[in-house]
């Protein structure tokens, strides 16, 4: 079946919300058909959005052949290019890669796509005419949309009219043999250009500086400053102070953001795309949750999903709208990202239970506009004047702030007639219009108090003056009186459990200013919980659209009921009147629901209990086990112990990076673990410098664990590392993969699963340079003898009582690790032995043809390789090793690093930088450390911590590590630990494959056996032979160019001039990226030949630095992705025209061209469908990338992979 | 030992005939099925309209799909009473329950 | 059923075979099939019952490449079906376009 779509990109006004707040520089994708129509409304409404000005939104059946007639009308060359698809990669790119014709077309012109629609799913398409990171840039300004692939036989209507629809981001789809659902399109987009109503840059009422950069959904926004403003001139609202009614309508009326509506119970579908460019957001949508996959019913559960620049998601919402139980009312989508949050990146998910045919009005007098049910559910009731439907029953007056919800509020009101109309039969506190639990008595109960005190967060004196938590009641005096350490509160449940939370405010109104922050009244503060059941009209914990306002004043308690309906990870929970004003403080803790009849003990103690941030956990029918939950944080805005504020911002009240970074309340910065020594090798080390003060999570040696990872502030995306332990990546799966990292960002919570299989301390570490940096890591200590401090399990075998005494700081290194006698815990004493001699030492690298080179390269080379290297005779690459599932791996290493030969003398490492700077002199210790191998964490993880033995090596010395590789777990990726500060950004780091038994490892070209490279084949007698490609995906370099001058990027390679340059760039955006020690800079090119569209062409510039991979049409073709190294800010990697299964390990996983959010530690293995060319094996140059338009492909995170048709002379085919 | 099986046989079969009219929820053998892409948990529930000695068969029937638990199938739906791996008696379809 | 080599046949047998009966009765009649194995989803007239195999002209799967052909089914790998008769709801028409 052939579909055929005319699409113009042009030039357009958007306005992104009723304040006129618009951009004038726009630029979108349209169907021919709405252009003229588009154009005629933007010229009448200049400063009211216009519903035709969305990201494109069409749809295509599974089977379909979608014909697209692109047509730009655009200053500059551009086209369409759709991740998922299965295209002609010559003529259907929409790119202009490689040797490939160009499928871009020029200013007036056209050209025609042809995309195979093989399967259900989000093809998103985008612009690579123009990939500057400016507002001269396409993606920036908008131009992006999806093809929606939609299941075989399915039609789309218009949800208002019912009739049929052509484009558009809602649309209500049906199948004969599928439920009919809603279906909602939803683009987040960051860093647009935005202008006032006066045509300059927004201001912030509060600060009076410019206002955060766009945040915004279907290019809108509804930012927290613009209501402000209303509360300012006394227009709505007396009393009210700003974040608190940031998103409430009965103040404010509705948003110009998405208001996504359905009917209670309707089935929906949430198609979340991110558009552009920079940032990865936190999705987060209230009261629901979904499957992280849905095409595997195993799949872990979500409520929050991080979402990168040019990547995708379903979500789709279990027992759709309301959720288990049937709930109505307004529901608040968003980042949860907080200074997006407040810039407007928000929407509604609103759910009526009358039926809506356009004859009701809101209580602000505004239509509600009609919405079709959908025609396989029963037509909801019609409204009456006794029960009016959501929100007319509610007793609000427009242009004041929410009411307080009936019956929940101690002390608080009844329900008035109408309420009591709208009630369920059992109405109760906190349950009201949604029977919560279904009918289950209430059986737990908790008395919960938000309150403020200072707190210490290191020895050194690092502490919140002003940190604000949740408290058990009956811990209050403890807390207070300093004699309970305070920490996040952590609740422990058994599954199937019906809850009441008594909260009581017992905040001071004011939010007192300082360095950081202006004075704020934070008046009023609520109990927003994520993955339980609740009514979201009452026991939401926040202020949203029509809903009351279920938060409480200062001294007020107010009851909300939740229903853990099934075992469930840790639960965020957090308060959604004020978060952005003091999340950040400590406002945050979590839920964790065990599964039923679990019951909860004191690990020190063995005193039952139901709360604690270590606790064990013991079930009649499971095995016991350790429950340990982390929180990291950023945004700490702390103060030394003199009084000065730990990086503070431009401003009070800027939210642009403000703080540290810290977990559970405590850090452990490196700076002040540098020992007597002054080497960084031993920052680690409690004997040099005693525990940190940090969670050190306790356990016997084989207890199994779990962790509950979580973030519980505020913007940024994190790597929680742990060295020598691994889990499934998704819980309940056992077909799922293994990891020992783990990407977040706030608000997302991960159950880690595992055993600890021996004896030692493990590292854990949000690994980024800067947030280790500034001591956001700590131990997990396993003991082989009994300790006085921790209850054995009651399920296995008691320690034995303590021979050996305790280790003690003893200020000095410990000694080498010693491997006699040791293996990896799972190897058997006749593994076969593969040995590597590695030495690691300094070289010029040279990153490019145009000369930019690192001339203080760390690398890691085998011994035969060095001199090669050294003598210039091999430019190299990231150290790539390879070994046999069954293989014990004994790697040799040596150091060679010279002080003389690293670039700061004075032991401060400048560029790329990090916060709170200080003395740190480079180590010439180092060490190899592997993720997911199974190793003896004493002798072989290549760190030096806790009170484990010596890990690294000096100059002249030798250590071995033995690794056993204990299952095809395909990439791992390897990293120095001696000195993450000034060896990893340098190249220490490489990538170790896990492969099958029986595999033999071979040139490609010679094809004869190898022992290390990026680029190989991999020959096994029962699987065949496959090319293997290894992609090493880096940032936080230091390049100087051909001249010696230093490159500071990203903002040194951006195409064309950026908006400002001032506070452009965090911190973690510093430095240059790329893959395996290669980067082909745009800029570079640019200079060269000034043409934007051709900037990819191999026809202009010859092919670029990065590897150009190789195969034939159809071979098999595995991709091996490894982000070893540094920085915080997340990337996308996508490969145009081919996909692979998300989770290898299972084939009902869904299919993906993507990978999101890689920071460092994480790997992935893309093993590509159909092999080289996709599915219809197209030969030609298929770009892979990055999918941050800002700053990643300028700065030259791009190469080829060429799928050849006709024999080549330097490659030989794959046999078999 | 025919003979049991045949007693055997007609005391399901009279136990089910006995079922006709009240509604059912039926769990069947496999872990997913999979309809155009859409896949869920083979949970039925519906009235029983025939019950022969192989199978059975419901309508309407509504099958638990995890995004719309109230989903009823455009036609009634047979079970082999081979792929039955349980089912409970006088079940409301229109019942709240957990299906993860 | 009553002969003395009827030791094997167990209930199971019995209703398997009562399956088969019930496939052969509708043999010429529309069927939609769910099973567990790919493709899952078949939709097409009963053309014969061989021993434990349904023969299936089928018109629909989940993949258009994978149709009007014939397909035998194993009786086993049968998780729900609806073989369509007179008088009784009809399964719905598949179409590739609105």
């Amino acid at each position: 079946m052939i579909r055929r779509y005319h699409v113009v990109a042009i030039p357009i006004r958007i306005v992104v919300n009723n304040f006129g707040d618009h951009n004038p520089d726009g630029v979108m994708y349209v169907l021919k058909e709405n252009e003229a129509t588009v154009n005629e409304l933007v010229r009448k409404n200049p400063f009211t959005p216009v519903e035709l000005v969305q990201p494109l939104t069409i749809r295509a059946n599974e089977g379909d052949m979608v014909e697209i007639l692109f047509e730009n009308r655009l200053p500059f060359a551009a086209g369409m290019h759709f991740q998922e698809a299965d295209y002609n990669v010559l003529t259907s790119d929409g790119a202009n890669v490689g040797f490939n014709p160009s499928s871009l077309a020029d200013c007036g012109e056209t050209i025609l796509y042809e995309i195979h629609a093989m399967r259900e799913g989000i093809y998103f398409f985008t612009d690579l005419g123009n990939v500057s990171s400016t507002q001269d840039g396409s993606s920036l300004q908008g131009l992006y949309g999806t093809l929606l692939v939609e299941r075989r036989g399915s039609w789309w209507t218009d949800p208002l009219t019912g009739g049929p629809l052509t484009s558009g981001v809602f649309a209500d789809v049906h199948n004969p043999f599928l439920p009919s659902f809603r279906e909602y399109a939803w683009f987040f987009g960051d860093e647009m250009e935005v202008d006032d109503l006066t045509g300059n840059r927004p201001l912030d009422p509060v600060t009076g500086q410019d206002v955060e950069s766009f945040h915004g959904v279907n290019y809108r926004i509804e930012p927290l400053h613009n209501r402000e403003r209303l509360l300012e001139e006394g227009v709505v609202c007396p009393e009210c102070d700003g974040e608190e009614v940031h998103h409430d309508s009965w103040v404010f009326g509705d948003p110009a953001t998405p208001i996504l509506r359905g009917y209670k119970d309707d089935p929906a579908m949430i198609r979340l795309i991110h558009g552009a460019a920079k940032e990865t957001h936190t999705f987060h949508y209230h009261a629901h949750q979904w499957l992280k996959d849905p095409s595997n019913l195993q799949s872990e559960m979500l409520d929050v999903q991080a979402i990168s620049p040019q990547s995708h998601y379903n979500v789709q919402p279990l027992y759709g709208l309301g959720s288990l139980s049937g709930a109505i009312g307004d529901v608040i989508v968003h980042c949860h990202l907080y200074p997006h949050f407040g810039a407007g990146m928000w929407g509604i998910n609103r759910i009526f239970d009358t039926l809506q045919d356009g004859s009701q009005c809101y209580p602000n007098g505004i239509p509600i506009e009609p919405l079709q049910p959908l025609p396989d559910r029963p037509r909801p009731p019609l409204p009456t004047k006794e029960k009016p439907g959501f929100p007319n029953f509610i007793p609000g007056k427009v242009g004041c702030k929410a009411p307080r919800p009936p019956l929940g509020i101690v002390g608080g009101r009844e329900m008035t007639e109408l309420e009591r109309n709208a009630a369920v039969p059992n109405a109760r506190p906190g349950a009201v219009f949604s029977d919560t639990c279904l009918g289950n008595p209430v059986v737990v109960e908790f008395n919960v108090s938000m309150i403020e005190m200072p707190i210490m967060y290191n020895r050194q004196g690092w502490n919140d003056p002003k940190g604000r938590l949740y408290v058990l009641d009956k811990d209050l005096d403890d807390v207070l009186s300093g004699k309970k350490e305070p920490e996040p509160l952590v609740l422990h449940i058994p599954a199937d459990s019906c809850i009441r939370m008594n909260f009581t405010n017992r905040l001071p109104h004011v939010l007192d200013g300082d360095a950081f922050q202006l004075v704020t009244r934070t008046y009023e503060t609520a109990f927003h919980v994520h993955f339980v059941k609740f009514d979201i009209l009452v026991s939401d914990g926040a202020n949203v659209g029509w809903n009351y306002d279920s938060s409480v004043l200062p001294g007020e308690t107010i009851r909300y009921e939740w229903f853990a309906d099934t075992e469930l990870k840790g639960f965020f929970f957090h308060d959604h009147l004020f978060p952005a004003a003091h999340q950040q403080h400590g406002v945050f803790g979590s839920g964790t629901v065990h599964p039923r009849f679990s019951q909860f003990f004191d690990s020190r103690t063995g005193e039952e209990t139901e709360r604690g941030s270590q606790v064990t956990a013991v079930n009649p029918l499971i095995p016991d086990y350790r429950d340990y939950s982390l929180f990291v944080q950023d945004f700490a805005l702390l103060f030394d112990k003199n009084g000065c504020p730990l990086a503070p911002p431009e401003f009070p009240g800027s939210q642009d990076d403000p703080g540290v970074f810290a977990v559970n309340y405590k850090n452990e910065p490196l700076q002040f673990r540098l020992g007597k020594e002054k080497d960084p090798a031993y920052s680690f080390s409690s004997f040099v410098n005693g525990d940190p003060i940090t969670p050190i999570l306790l356990a016997y040696e084989g207890d199994p664990i779990r962790i509950r990872l979580l973030q519980g502030a505020q913007e940024e995306s994190h790597s929680f590392n742990v060295h020598g332990l691994k889990w499934k990546s998704e819980f309940p799966d056992n077909d799922s993969i293994l990891r020992s990292q783990q990407h977040t960002g706030i608000a997302e919570a991960f159950t880690l699963e595992t055993d600890i299989p021996r004896a030692g301390d493990y590292l854990w570490a949000f690994e980024d340079e800067e947030d280790v940096w500034s001591g956001a890591w700590g131990l997990i200590r396993a003991f082989d003898q009994e300790v006085d401090d921790l209850i054995p399990l009651p399920d296995r075998r008691l320690p034995p009582p303590r021979t050996i005494p305790l280790p003690e700081v003893t200020g000095k290194p410990p000694a080498l690790a010693n491997l006699l006698n040791t293996l990896p815990p799972e190897a058997p004493l006749n593994a076969p032995v593969r040995r590597f001699n590695v030495v690691a030492f300094q070289t010029p690298i040279i990153y490019n043809s145009y000369g930019d080179h690192d001339p203080f390269g760390i690398i890691f080379a085998l011994e035969e390789d060095v001199e090669d290297i050294l003598s210039g005779k091999t430019n190299p690459e990231p150290l790539v090793l390879r070994g046999n599932t069954g293989d014990l791996i004994e790697i040799t290493l040596t150091s060679r690093l010279k002080f003389e030969l690293f670039p700061f003398a004075d032991g401060i490492h400048p560029y790329p930088p990090v916060k709170e700077q200080a003395f740190y002199p480079p180590s010439l210790r180092i060490s190899l450390h592997p993720n997911l191998l199974d190793y003896d964490v004493t002798t072989s993880s290549g760190d030096t911590v806790g009170f484990n033995p010596d890990q690294t090596v000096g100059p002249g010395e030798k250590i071995t590590y033995r690794w056993y590789v204990n299952g095809a777990f395909g990439t791992n990726a390897m990293w120095d630990v001696a000195d993450l500060r000034n060896h990893r950004s340098f190249g220490a780091f490489g990538a170790f494959i896990a492969e099958p038994r029986f595999t033999t490892y071979l040139d490609p070209t010679t094809l004869q056996p190898v022992k290390t490279g990026t680029n190989v084949i991999i020959s096994n007698p029962l699987t065949g032979n496959a090319r293997e490609f290894v992609l090493i995906m880096h940032d936080g370099v230091r390049l100087v160019d051909k001249n010696g001058q230093l490159i500071i990027d990203p903002i040194a390679g951006i195409l064309g001039e950026p908006e400002e340059i001032d506070d452009l760039v965090d911190t973690y955006d510093n430095g240059s990226r790329g893959f395996n020690y290669r980067t082909e800079r745009l800029i570079n090119r640019l200079n060269e030949h000034p043409v934007l569209s051709e900037l990819f062409s191999s026809k202009v510039f010859g092919d670029p630095a990065t590897p150009v991979f190789e195969a034939y049409l159809g071979e098999a073709v595995v991709i091996r992705l490894a982000n070893p190294s540094e920085r915080r800010r997340a990337h996308t990697f996508h490969l145009h025209g081919h996909s692979w299964k998300f989770n290898p390990r299972n084939l009902s996983s869904r299919i993906d061209s993507f990978v999101g959010h890689m920071v460092p530690g994480s790997t992935d293995d893309l093993l590509l469908i159909g092999g080289a060319g996709g599915i219809f094996n197209f030969p030609g140059d298929y770009m892979y990338r990055s999918g941050n338009i800002r700053w990643d492909i300028e700065q030259g995170m791009w190469g080829i992979f060429r799928v050849h048709e006709k024999d080549q002379p330097h490659l030989p085919r794959l046999t078999n | 030992m025919s003979n049991q099986n045949s007693e055997r046989e007609d005391l399901i079969l009279r136990q089910l005939n006995r079922l006709i009219g009240e509604s059912i929820l039926v769990v069947t053998e496999s872990a997913q099925l999979n309809l155009l892409g859409q896949t869920f948990r083979p949970i039925f529930c519906g009235p029983i309209v025939e019950v022969e000695t192989g199978h059975i068969t419901i309508f309407p029937a509504t099958i638990k799909i995890l995004n719309a638990p109230f989903f009823q199938f455009p036609t009634p739906l047979s079970i082999p009473l081979e792929k039955i791996a349980h089912f409970t008696p006088n079940f409301d379809c229109e019942a709240r329950f957990p299906l993860v | 059923m009553t002969h003395d080599n009827s030791n094997n046949i167990d209930v199971n047998a019995i209703h398997d075979m009562a399956l088969l009966d019930h496939f052969i009765d509708g043999i010429g009649q529309k069927v939609i099939i769910l099973s567990p194995s790919f493709p899952f989803l078949f939709i097409g007239t009963i053309v014969d019952v061989v021993e434990d195999l349904i023969e299936l002209d089928v018109e629909t799967t989940h993949f258009s490449q994978l149709e009007d052909r014939t397909w035998f089914i194993h009786i086993h790998n049968i998780e729900v079906f609806y073989i369509e008769r007179p008088g009784e709801p009809q399964i719905p028409e598949l179409k590739d376009m609105t």
